[in-house]
């Protein structure tokens, strides 16, 4: 008999609306430590908003959601939560002027003092950290360029390792692929995935390539319409099923929608 | 209204004549040449130590008028954002040069009367500046630094200002020429400069000497004027 | 935490290029260093004498005469009839400033085109010419003469020829103000999307035609709000100016001081003020306007 570990994400009952749109309505998921799990699902079924809210940028209208058995209504953005979880996006994450090296360091702000922040910008602190993390990545060469002067594959792999650098227990990461060619799009993933998975993290990942999903992900979720419509294990998700989910006219089979305990 | 019509001055032609022809030569002598040099310096130096002062009044002032530092929900927000802009507005509000005079009026001909009619001012125009530069900053960056745990401070100093940095060295580069322009001006009140000494040749009706210090001068506003466009080109490569 | 000897040495072998705006960074610390190095350490530039009792107790002392303490004559501004005086010359400040904004208006809106790049080259659709080229050159040059005299200089120099008034002043601000308001919207045709004129060139458009559909209405509103902008900045010019032109508030002003009637300088600052708070407002609120027309 395996022991059943404590799930590090638990969302129960959770919706969000904005303006006119509901974005999610009544949500509820588990997530193990260490899975890798994939959100697929068409544009506008509430993937982003579902990866804001588990990232504390947004708040649930109704629900709770828990990470690492702490309440996320009641942390702020800061030095707790960014110990709990990260996020990195499609783009327009990192700071263009700065260095990259000062960019991923940035991801000790939440843990450094005021003073060791401003020195850190004169002189950087704690490059040992960024410099491994850059290695593993592949561009510790650009560590003194500045950002902007690199290629959307390599800024990406320096907002990786600015998360990898922050440490938080969940990484999220909403479309981190999504506009990068497909061999690109391969690497990111592979080194997000080995990382975060060799740190114990746990990574939770919206992606539409049924190649990558297969490949990289042990678990996936597929939203439509702010609901969840399946949570399986990747190995069951073919891209017949995929199919189904983003075709605007087809509703999926019953029976792939499992029990959510 | 009166307009006091376009009647030309009488001995006006004769003057300006007198003053056309002193140009050959000017008045080139090491003695004077001395002089001009001096007095250049003065006018710069004063203008950069003018400058500086502005940035160190107008930049804390600015920050706190984006409202960058401060939390939403704080109730000393409103109030104290409104204030500083109140502030700086009152500053920009009056010239340099009356400034300058009054000042003079206060503490005599100093330097440092040019010094503080440069700042005040210009800290006002440099406060205003930086904090429509630095709300005018992309969000997304500001968001994943938040994410990543920054406190509104760490945010600011690796956020905002890092955005907005290009754009403010650039204003005040361009600021710090304007400076120089109006130093030279100042000094026409009285306060060691150019224009003082631009003053004095002009009352002793020494049109050579005239003539040698609006070089001085025009040289100086255009070389400054050259550096500026090229940091500012640099600054955006 | 692994350790990469490598990463390190490749870090540190990096250099930041120096780029010309960092060079000029450095050396500006220079000049700034050895400016306030010259200021606090030599005698004569005042800075030591500014913390003397002798300069406070002047400074206290205009204070005071500013707002007519200390003295048995009736303070101006609780005379009606001063405040009327001084309105009157705050009105044909505003008149001043008026007219110089309308004479740099006209003369930049004439020439702008002509100062345009892509109008002499042809890029908007219009035939290159060698006139056209000339043109451009002698409206630039222009430009740059007149905003690189300063607005005093101007003064002084129109002063010479015209008689003192509010047309001298008027004229010194405009002139000056025509080259800022020219390149600058000179550069905002240069920078502008030459679809639609390119369009209306194909749709069988004149030169002239295209001009005024194509690339006038799209540049309008940016060359109002610098006009607006400028005119902020002429208002407190214009006080300035009148020292030497005399017409308006500048001359009073220089006079009464050299007069050491103070409180008559403390209304004349008041009316200053009420006429620079006012024009910000106007231009602020005519800005809005050119952004929705």
């Amino acid at each position: 008999m395996s022991a059943i570990r404590e799930p590090i994400v638990v969302a129960e009952g959770i919706s969000k609306s904005y303006a006119h749109v509901t974005a999610l309505t009544s949500l509820s998921l588990r997530i193990q430590p260490g899975e890798r799990v994939a959100l697929a699902g068409p544009s506008g079924s509430g993937k982003t908003t579902l990866l804001y809210l588990l990232a504390g940028i947004l708040q649930p209208d109704e629900g709770q959601l828990y990470i690492d058995n702490r309440s996320l209504s009641h942390l702020q953005p800061g030095r707790e939560l960014s110990k709990l979880v990260g996020i990195i996006h499609q783009q327009y994450d990192l700071v263009p002027h700065l260095p990259v090296i000062h960019n991923v360091l940035a991801g000790r702000l939440g843990q450094w003092s005021l003073f060791r922040s401003l020195i850190s910008l004169v002189w950087p602190q704690e490059r040992q950290v960024a410099l491994s993390e850059l290695a593993k990545l592949g561009i510790a060469d650009k560590a003194q360029e500045r950002t902007s002067h690199l290629s959307g594959g390599e800024q990406q792999r320096v907002a990786i390792a600015r998360v990898m650098v922050q440490s938080p227990s969940v990484v999220l990461a909403d479309e981190p692929v999504a506009s990068l060619d497909p061999a690109r799009a391969e690497e990111i993933l592979r080194l997000l995935t080995e990382l975060t998975t060799s740190a114990g993290k746990t990574l939770i990942a919206s992606l539409h390539s049924p190649y990558l999903i297969h490949k990289y992900c042990s678990r996936v979720i597929g939203l439509r319409q702010g609901q969840i419509v399946f949570d399986l294990p990747a190995s069951d998700v073919t891209e017949a099923v995929l199919d189904c989910l983003y075709n605007l006219n087809e509703y999926p089979d019953e029976e792939l929608v499992p029990e959510v305990s | 209204m009166n307009w006091g019509g376009p009647i030309i001055h009488t001995g006006g032609g004769w003057s300006a004549i007198q003053f056309l022809t002193a140009l050959f030569p000017p008045d080139f002598s090491p003695d004077f040449l001395a002089i001009a040099f001096k007095a250049t310096w003065q006018t710069v130096t004063y203008a950069v130590a003018g400058i500086t002062l502005a940035v160190a009044i107008g930049l804390p002032l600015g920050i706190i008028a984006s409202g960058t530092i401060l939390k939403e929900s704080s109730p000393w927000r409103t109030p104290l954002i409104a204030s500083t802009r109140l502030l700086l507005g009152a500053l920009r509000a009056v010239h340099e040069l009356v400034w300058a005079v009054l000042l003079v009026a206060a503490i005599g001909l100093s330097p440092m009367a040019a010094i503080i009619a440069l700042a005040l001012p210009y800290a006002g125009i440099l406060g205003r500046i930086y904090a429509e530069l630095l709300q005018d900053v992309p969000q997304q960056p500001l968001q994943a630094l938040r994410a990543a745990g920054a406190s509104p401070l760490r945010v600011l100093l690796y956020g905002y200002l890092q955005m907005a940095l290009p754009d403010m060295l650039g204003y005040s580069f361009y600021r710090l020429e304007c400076g120089i322009r109006a130093a030279a001006i100042m000094s026409f009140v009285g306060i060691p400069g150019l224009g003082f000494q631009i003053q004095i040749s002009m009352h002793d009706l020494l049109f050579s000497q005239v003539w040698t210090l609006l070089m001085f001068l025009v040289a100086l506003i255009v070389l400054v004027d050259l550096w500026s466009t090229r940091v500012r080109r640099s600054l955006l490569a | 935490m692994i350790r990469s000897p490598n990463a390190i040495r490749a870090y540190r072998q990096q250099r930041q290029p120096l780029t010309f705006a960092r060079a000029s960074f450095y050396a500006f610390f220079l000049i700034a260093a050895t400016s306030w190095g010259f200021i606090l350490l030599s005698g004569d530039s005042g800075l030591t004498d500014l913390f003397t009792t002798k300069t406070w107790g002047n400074a206290g002392r205009f204070l005071s005469a500013m707002l007519g303490l200390n003295s048995e004559l009736t303070p101006a501004y609780l005379q009606a009839s001063r405040w009327m005086d001084t309105g009157k010359l705050a009105y044909h400040t505003l008149a001043m400033s008026v007219l110089a904004i309308g004479i740099a208006g006209i003369g930049a809106f004439l020439t702008l085109l002509l100062a345009a790049r892509n109008v002499s080259n042809g890029d908007l659709g219009g035939a290159p010419s060698r006139a056209g080229t000339v043109a451009y050159h002698v409206t630039r040059a222009s430009y740059i003469f007149s905003r690189g005299v300063p607005e005093l200089v101007w003064a002084m120099i129109i002063v010479f020829f015209l008689s003192p008034g509010i047309l001298p002043g008027a004229l010194a601000l405009g002139f000056h103000n025509y080259g800022i308001v020219g390149r600058l919207t000179a550069e905002v045709v240069e920078n502008l999307d030459p679809a639609p004129a390119r369009a209306l060139r194909a749709a069988g458009a004149g030169n002239t035609k295209m001009l005024l559909y194509g690339i006038l209405p799209q540049a309008l509103p940016q060359f109002i709000t610098y006009l607006l902008y400028r005119w902020e900045v002429v208002i407190r010019t214009t006080v300035v100016v009148g020292f030497v032109s005399s017409g308006g508030l500048g001359r009073e002003f220089i006079l009464r001081l050299s007069w050491f009637h103070y409180t008559d300088v403390s209304v004349i600052i008041v009316w200053y003020l009420a006429l620079v708070i006012g024009v910000d407002l106007l231009s602020a609120w005519l800005r809005r306007l050119a952004r929705f027309e």
